[in-house]
């Protein structure tokens, strides 16, 4: 996972590196190329050294209860998705993922923002995890008469 | 062809579906397959919608929306500017054969069914497309009249489900209002048929409950008009566009003028000598008097003769005077209800509520608003859209540290702005020193006492609140906004804690409820309140304990009080 953050991370400033570099050499000025400095530091800090913090913080774990996801380096994030309320799984894999084996699971509610989505699945796992969130959350539905079984 | 709606597709036309009595039936017309058509009898349309109908036939006039209309007079003249007027007039009138047999089309290719479980609609002329929603799915019904369709006996019927889609699941425009009437009965049926199955009891014995649980007077309704949003940023706007016209303005005509003068087409014109102030005045106190009276119509024709009925467990919420609308919510589909007092409300003791089921499309559908209602009475009405919720629930303000907080939050943007005015002359080679960028520097200067009132302000503002029912967060500097959430009805719970509320020991807690940006945000709470919510939450998610709608076993102790460990209780101002 830490390689596909590393890479996508790299693509990512390929553009804004491109127009940067640019600007600099269109005004010439030295704040610009301070600037530019800066922001090749930044660069290479985003993709050598923050995704493996990424990577330390990144923690998911399936509760009696819910999924539960605890991650980010700068802001701290702890996302409680029950199993009852889950309403569709989905698997992607971008392109860079798909040469690593890699898949990245979307657990969806019927809230438009309480999403979860947990990277770096093995791609051969992750139809087992969704086996095993969908089994559960039939369960947690299952426990639920009549009109409860509703989520929304 | 600006007036097609749909784009065009490759599949040859379907063949079209039964046709309803009193229309001639053209030869070689096959029933479609998939629907249940019974050619020739389709006379009992007073109680089923079992067979599928097409809308009323207005529906090719009436129910055009009226930017597609705009869009197809528009788009030919500005084409044909330059040609003379018969052409423009020859384009249009093609343009209307051509809209008008494209309505036409249309309306004989959509059809509606109800069978007492799935709601079909099936439409398109080129690309057929069919839709079928589970009255399990079913999330508000709302009838909505305009002035024309009143006039004719018709009406709109809007279906909204789960979901995030622009517009409403199904939209079925003009059809004759009994009709609309009764589909949406039926549909309640049932709906309600469904709960009563899967439940295992009757409701009591089919007796209805209908009684008035609101009622906003014309006074409250002009009210709301008058102290809306929209009129409060009006006078900021009229004053800008003055100081616009009195800076740009005057010297271009000034220039003008001299040039003419020197080239002789106008005489000794005298020098325009700057725009007269008592007419400015004038003009101004007369734009502002015409935007306040048609904010009072436009309010009045809104949300005039406002009422909330509740029959059986659904909120029955008619509006309108010209046009009207007429949703129904059943009670147990509301996840959100969102008071909001801005400033002038505020000081005059006014509160504004907003009622939001999970229906999907955004841009007011999905969601009911209270124009106006004076505060006291906000308790009552959430008593009764959220049976035994006892009012806006016990709030708890959060930690001084969110003081913090709320001042950076409040002062960075300030701050932002004053760098950039006092460094913008010197970095940047475009900008000149002494211009509009320094003279606005006082100005800038101003915002940084102001903005740190608004923190205190809003700091003050900060609460959040948990009771056995419902979840409460109350945030907002001037305008002050209280969202309530039914427990039962939270999807999915976050905590946020960035570096410095990580330092100060605080946390943003977000409470996910269905429907487009549904959410209750408790902004800055203690780090350890925010934990056992946090907690709370998530067990109420994954397990709604069985608190139904209108059970009457619950009313007798509504546990209040009980919050997350917190700081100073503090009721609602």
């Amino acid at each position: 996972m830490v390689t596909s953050w590393r890479i996508s991370a790299g693509l990512s400033w390929l553009l804004p590196g491109a127009v940067a570099i640019g600007f600099a050499i269109a005004l010439g000025a030295p704040w610009a190329w301070v600037i530019l400095a800066t922001l090749t530091a930044l660069v290479v800090f985003s993709v050598t050294v923050y995704p493996r913090m990424r990577f330390r913080r990144w923690r998911w774990q399936l509760t009696d209860l819910a999924v539960e996801l605890r991650y980010g380096v700068l802001l701290h994030q702890r996302e409680t998705v029950p199993y009852f309320r889950i309403q569709q799984i989905d698997i992607n894999a971008g392109p860079v993922d798909r040469v690593l084996d890699l898949a990245s699971l979307q657990v969806t509610t019927a809230s438009a923002s309480g999403s979860a989505t947990l990277p770096g699945i093995a791609a051969d796992a992750a139809p087992q995890v969704r086996a095993e969130l969908l089994a559960r959350a039939a369960i947690a539905v299952a426990d639920h008469p009549g009109d409860l079984r509703d989520a929304v | 062809m600006p007036s097609e709606p749909r784009p065009p597709a490759s599949e040859p036309p379907a063949p079209p579906t039964t046709p309803e009595p009193g229309t001639t039936p053209e030869p070689g017309t096959t029933p479609e397959p998939g629907t249940t058509p019974e050619p020739g009898t389709t006379h009992d349309h007073t109680t089923t919608f079992a067979t599928p109908r097409r809308l009323h036939p207005a529906s090719v006039l009436v129910g055009v929306p009226l930017a597609q209309a705009i869009q197809a007079v528009i788009l030919p003249v500005v084409a044909t500017l330059a040609a003379p007027l018969w052409v423009t007039l020859m384009f249009l009138a093609v343009v209307a054969v051509i809209g008008l047999v494209v309505r036409v089309l249309d309306w004989r290719m959509r059809t509606f069914s109800f069978d007492g479980e799935v709601l079909r609609v099936d439409h398109g002329v080129l690309s057929r497309n069919h839709r079928s929603v589970d009255v399990g799915r079913i999330q508000q019904v709302e009838i909505q009249r305009g002035a024309v369709q009143r006039l004719l006996g018709l009406a709109a019927i809007r279906v909204e489900t789960a979901g995030s889609a622009a517009e409403p699941e199904v939209d079925l425009r003009v059809v004759p209002e009994d009709d609309a009437v009764a589909l949406r009965s039926a549909v309640r049926a049932s709906q309600q048929r469904h709960r009563g199955q899967d439940v295992g009891t009757a409701e009591d014995g089919g007796t209805t409950a209908d009684e008035e649980v609101l009622r906003v007077p014309m006074s409250h309704v002009v009210i709301a008009a008058v102290t809306g949003a929209r009129l409060l940023v009006l006078p900021a706007v009229i004053g800008g566009a003055l100081q616009f016209v009195g800076n740009q303005v005057g010297p271009f005509v000034d220039d003008v003028v001299d040039r003419m003068v020197e080239l002789g087409l106008a005489g000794d014109t005298p020098a325009f000598d700057g725009p007269d102030w008592r007419l400015v005045a004038a003009g101004a106190g007369g734009l502002l008097l015409l935007s306040v009276l048609a904010a009072i119509v436009v309010g009045v024709l809104r949300d005039g003769n406002f009422r909330i009925r509740r029959v059986d467990d659904d909120l029955h919420v008619s509006r309108g005077l010209l046009s009207t609308r007429d949703s129904v919510v059943p009670l147990r589909r509301v996840q959100l209800v969102e008071i909001r007092r801005n400033w002038i409300r505020r000081v005059l003791g006014y509160a504004t509520v907003r009622i939001r089921s999970a229906g999907g499309s955004t841009g007011g559908e999905g969601r009911v608003t209270v124009p106006l209602l004076p505060v006291v009475a906000v308790d009552r009405l959430l008593g009764e859209i959220m049976p035994n919720v006892e009012g806006v629930p016990e709030l708890h303000s959060h930690p001084p540290a969110a003081l913090r907080r709320a001042l950076f939050r409040w002062l960075r943007p300030a701050a932002l702005a004053v760098a950039a005015v006092w460094l913008a002359p010197r970095v940047l080679p475009f900008v000149a020193a002494d211009g509009w960028v320094a003279s606005a520097r006082p100005w800038v200067l101003l915002l940084l006492p102001v903005n740190v009132v608004l923190a205190v302000v809003e700091y003050r503002h900060l609460a959040h609140g948990l009771t056995e029912l419902v979840v409460a967060a109350r945030g907002g500097a001037l305008s002050i906004t209280t969202n309530i959430a039914p427990v039962v009805k939270v999807q999915a719970v976050t905590s946020r804690r960035s570096l410095f509320q990580r330092r100060l020991g605080l946390t943003t807690l977000l409470v996910h409820v269905a429907g487009p940006g549904a959410l209750v945000t408790v902004l800055d709470a203690g780090r350890d309140a925010a934990a056992q919510l946090h907690v709370r939450l998530s067990a109420h998610a994954a397990s709604p304990t069985p608190v139904l709608p209108g059970s009457p076993q619950q009313d007798s102790t509504p546990p209040r009080g009980r919050s997350a460990a917190t700081r100073q209780p503090d009721p609602l101002p």
